[in-house]
């Protein structure tokens, strides 16, 4: 019998993995395939007068050249398309709204003939004043991203519970801080990559998505195509971090193999990549109310996150954020407001840690700032506040199923917290820091799994979740054996594909252990109830004496009867499919934004992390001594895989802290390469890097996603580690040593001024 | 332009085949890698040999293949991480390491990897200290954060080649 969950498989693949010959669509290739490059702005504001592509079109090796007017003169195809709000053009269209948009495409008989032709293309462009910065984009005289939302807003939510000002009147004391996240890039290894064929009137797409249901409906809106005239499938994606959630270079290469009435394939450059998408930054601003005891009374927070030039998925993305801003504490009078901000930079969506590490940044460095000054150790401010089951949260719904005691424990045992640092040389100050978060996953959402026992006795896992480094397809056939109570060799599992695979939501959001999971155990037993119902027949018997054991079907307690289940299907029957579905039908996107209230997440995600640094008082540099990440897991399907998500969203959690930033100059991006946007290298981590799951004591716990739970944790428990070593508070991310060595001035001056 | 790509063959003898291939002026060698000999192994990520998933051996030493010229590699000897392997399939034992830690999570960057440590396990300086190898491995990088279980295969490595070391000595 299968007892798959709690052990290590190795993933089935694991040797294709290290030898390289595992499948990216990078390698896909069809017959009579051209290539595609695409044209980018080099304005980041402007009228688009005119593009030149004749030159290009005369080039050798040139097959077609596309701009946004010949999509707009196309009767057959949508010219905008967008998540939530359709408001992006293929190609840039009458305007273009930031450096780097997409303006044409040549598409050649060979990557390089396109690439060389590209450089052909050129735009005449009537510039228009730009604004880069949320805050700025919204005054009253800013400049007007898109006409039809004069005042740049890209969505507005608003959350209130108990009443903010009479508890800022209760506070003894209120602390108020602004708080600011840079821009940032998800930078997967494997760029985006698509290939897109015509047949007839059926459009074949291949793509590295995390979501190829959400290019499915994408791809039928854009060309008014019914759901059979669109197949969409996926191979490994080599990295997405949110990055690759939604529809994105996929209306280009549809469009491109369109125009060229042949297969195209588009391969981003680097820093094509950096021009996509990004993360938000974001402003934050908030005040605490808290007594004199450190229990909190109060909370106004206030958060504008940067959309960039395109809405993507900020205009929810920032009702999400809106319901995790108050932190994982009970605080009875709470206030938030929180927009999203058009602006001229590249479009920004999820970011592993979705629209909550800007958050946390903020409370969780208040948390530290607050109990300092109040003379309460920061882990015990924490305790005095923390949510805790059946507490209500600022949303209104009580919680249930809450770990933070285990997990400042766990944090607080990792880090040694009651002992001090030790003592460092000269010139260095050492100190440790611990953050916890709260985060809700995507609620409404719908995963459908089919199991399809075949006449060899295997079984077909049929479903949408994407493999995409974390493991998800090994982790569905664990879950899929116990559902059937068979050992993991009878299953069998290939990649997402629309004419086979049912619909999922998508693979973000730490949904997919959770959601794709409840999906096969409802498909398990839809195919256990119909061999029940087939030996029960074949054998004249009550199906309450049928039973399954191992793949086998059984009669009567001393087997009078067995067979194995393939034995029931018909001659000449090819499958026996069980179905199943798990959906959610309530959360934020069922609300009023204006009025949050009620049940936002079917779980609510929790995680921390501690931190001991050595801050040089002299360089500002920062050196990391440990790092320890953790989460709750409900129960960990493979404990090896949760360390490794959760070392994972330690090491991924440090570039955000420390270094990276997308830089922008006269309101172009700067540093679209890796030789200017740095990401962490082996050498950045520290050796001493370690995580934990906390798992509950119920043997049928829910189970709970672990992909990213760490990471908003990362930078405050670095920022808090940095204050326990030198009282520098550092506002702004990312912790660079030019901020730190400005926060330890500050600190300083702070000093000698009490002092004095 | 004179003819569509003005090819001229090269001679590169490739995971140990002699192969004739016919480039571009001002190709690259993770270009030829990849797009004419189909070695899947080799991937670009940056270009501007930085982040080293483009890593092969040439002659035997690291290079980044997204900044060598095909050209200049004309009768020279290239190693993929697909080479690394035994005619039979025979993982190295690197490549073993790498399975037995499970060092990998979305696996873009992991073969290039497989061949840095290659290169550091042969260099009788590096092989014997895993903080020696780690900075072998600055310059492959990656997203997912798999450098725990990677350190853990070196070490696993380092150790075998200390014990063999000591063994020889003995």
């Amino acid at each position: 019998m299968a007892d798959a969950i709690g052990t290590d498989p190795e993933a089935r693949d694991a040797i294709q993995r290290v030898i390289g010959t595992l499948p990216f669509v990078l390698d896909h290739r069809v017959e009579g395939m051209a290539f595609g490059k695409v044209v980018r702005s080099t304005v980041p504001h402007g009228r688009l007068v005119r593009v030149h592509i004749d030159e290009a079109l005369h080039e050798p090796g040139v097959v077609t050249v596309l701009t946004g007017a010949d999509i707009e003169a196309d009767p057959g195809v949508r010219e905008y398309y967008g998540a939530q709000r359709a408001d992006q053009p293929v190609l840039a269209i009458g305007k273009v709204r930031y450096a780097g948009e997409p303006i044409a495409i040549v598409v050649a008989e060979s990557q390089h003939a396109a690439e060389e032709a590209a450089q052909l293309v050129y735009a005449e462009y009537q510039e228009l004043p730009y604004v880069t910065s949320e805050v700025a984009a919204r005054e009253p005289d800013a400049p007007i991203v898109h006409d039809q939302w004069p005042d740049n807003s890209c969505g507005e939510w608003r959350l209130q519970h108990g009443d903010v000002e009479a508890g800022m009147r209760q506070a003894d004391r209120v602390y108020s801080a602004t708080y600011h996240s840079p821009p940032a890039s998800h930078v997967p290894m494997e760029p985006f990559v698509c290939l897109a064929r015509w047949q007839q009137d059926k459009l074949e797409i291949w793509t590295s998505s995390q979501s190829p249901y959400a290019v499915h409906t994408g791809m039928q809106e854009m060309f008014s195509l019914p759901p059979k005239a669109v197949r969409v499938r996926t191979l490994n994606v080599g990295g997405g971090y949110g990055s690759k959630g939604q529809i994105r270079i996929e209306p280009m290469v549809a469009c491109a193999a369109r125009a060229a009435g042949r297969p195209v394939k588009i391969e981003l450059a680097r820093d094509e990549v950096f021009y996509t998408i990004g993360k938000h930054a974001a402003t934050v601003d908030i005040s605490t109310g808290v007594l004199l005891d450190g229990t909190i009374v109060a909370r106004r927070i206030n958060i504008n996150y940067n959309a960039g030039a395109y809405a993507v998925t900020s205009p929810g993305g920032a009702g999400q954020g809106l319901s995790r801003a108050p932190g994982p504490y009970v605080v009875p009078n709470v206030r938030v407001d929180s927009v999203a901000t058009y602006t001229n930079t590249v479009p920004t969506g999820p970011y592993r840690g979705a629209m909550t590490s800007q958050l946390s940044f903020a409370y969780e460095s208040e948390s530290d700032r607050i109990a300092r000054d109040l003379g309460i150790d920061a882990v015990q401010f924490r305790r005095r506040n923390l949510l805790r089951k059946g507490d209500l949260y600022p949303t209104g719904e009580a919680l249930k199923d809450l770990h933070y005691d285990d997990l400042l424990d766990d944090l607080e045992r990792a880090i040694d917290w009651a002992t001090p640092s030790d003592p460092s040389g000269p010139g260095t100050r050492r100190g440790k820091g611990v953050a916890v978060i709260i985060k809700n996953t995507l609620t409404p959402s719908r995963s459908e799994a089919f199991l399809a026992l075949r006449p060899d006795g295997r079984i077909e896992i049929r479903c949408s979740s994407v493999e995409m480094g974390q493991g998800v397809a090994i982790t569905l056939v664990q879950i899929a054996a116990d559902a059937l109570g068979v050992d993991t060799d009878r299953l069998v599992l290939g990649f997402p594909d629309t004419d086979v695979t049912p619909f999922d939501t998508t693979t973000s959001s730490s949904r997919s252990t959770s959601s794709m999971s409840e999906a096969l155990q409802s498909a398990a037993g839809d195919l256990l109830d119909q061999l029940t119902t087939r030996a029960a027949t074949r054998w004249g018997v009550q199906r309450q004496s049928i039973d399954h054991r191992d793949g086998v079907v059984v009669e009567g307690d001393e087997p009078r009867r067995r067979a194995p289940w393939a034995s029931l299907l018909a001659p000449g029957e090819s499958e026996l499919v069980g179905h199943g579905v798990f959906q959610t039908n309530f959360g934020l996107s069922r609300m009023d934004p204006m009025d949050v209230h009620g049940p936002v997440s079917v779980h609510w995600h929790q995680g921390g992390a501690a931190a001991e640094v050595e801050v040089d008082t002299e360089t500002g540099v920062v050196r990391i001594l440990r790092l320890h990440a953790n989460c709750y897991a409900g129960r960990a399907v493979s404990p090896l895989r949760v360390l490794k998500q959760n070392q994972g969203c330690a090491v991924w959690g440090l570039g955000p802290a420390m270094f990276e930033e997308l830089q922008y100059h006269d309101g172009s991006v700067s540093n679209p390469n890796l030789s200017g946007y740095l990401i962490p290298s082996i050498m950045d981590v520290p050796i001493d890097l370690t995580g934990s799951a906390i798992e509950s004591s119920d043997a049928f716990a829910e189970l709970h996603g672990v992909g990213e739970m760490a990471v908003p944790a990362i930078a405050p428990a670095i920022a808090n580690a940095i204050f326990a070593a030198t009282g520098a508070r550092i506002n702004d991310l990312p912790l660079s040593p030019e901020r730190v060595l400005a926060a330890l001035d500050a600190a300083r001056q702070a000093e000698r001024e009490d002092s004095a | 332009m004179t003819g569509p790509e003005n090819l001229r063959t090269v001679n590169l003898t490739v995971d140990g085949i002699e192969r004739l291939v016919d480039v571009r002026p001002g190709e690259t060698l993770a270009e030829t890698l990849r797009e004419r000999l189909r070695c899947t192994s080799v991937r670009q990520t940056c270009g501007i040999g930085i982040c080293g998933s483009c890593t092969v051996l040439l002659d035997g030493k690291v290079i980044s293949s997204c900044i060598k010229l095909t050209e200049l590699s004309d009768g020279h000897a290239v190693t993929t991480a697909e080479g690394l392997s035994g005619p039979d399939g025979q993982l190295s034992p690197v490549q073993q390491a790498f399975v037995s830690h499970a060092a990998y999570q979305c696996s873009f960057c992991i073969p290039a990897m497989t061949v840095a440590v290659h290169a550091a396990m042969a260099d009788p300086e590096v092989r014997t200290s895993t903080e020696r190898v780690r900075e072998y491995l600055a310059g492959n990088l990656c997203r997912c954060g798999s450098y725990p279980q990677i350190l853990q295969a070196v070490d696993e490595l380092v150790q075998s080649h200390i014990s063999r070391g000591l063994e020889t000595e003995g």
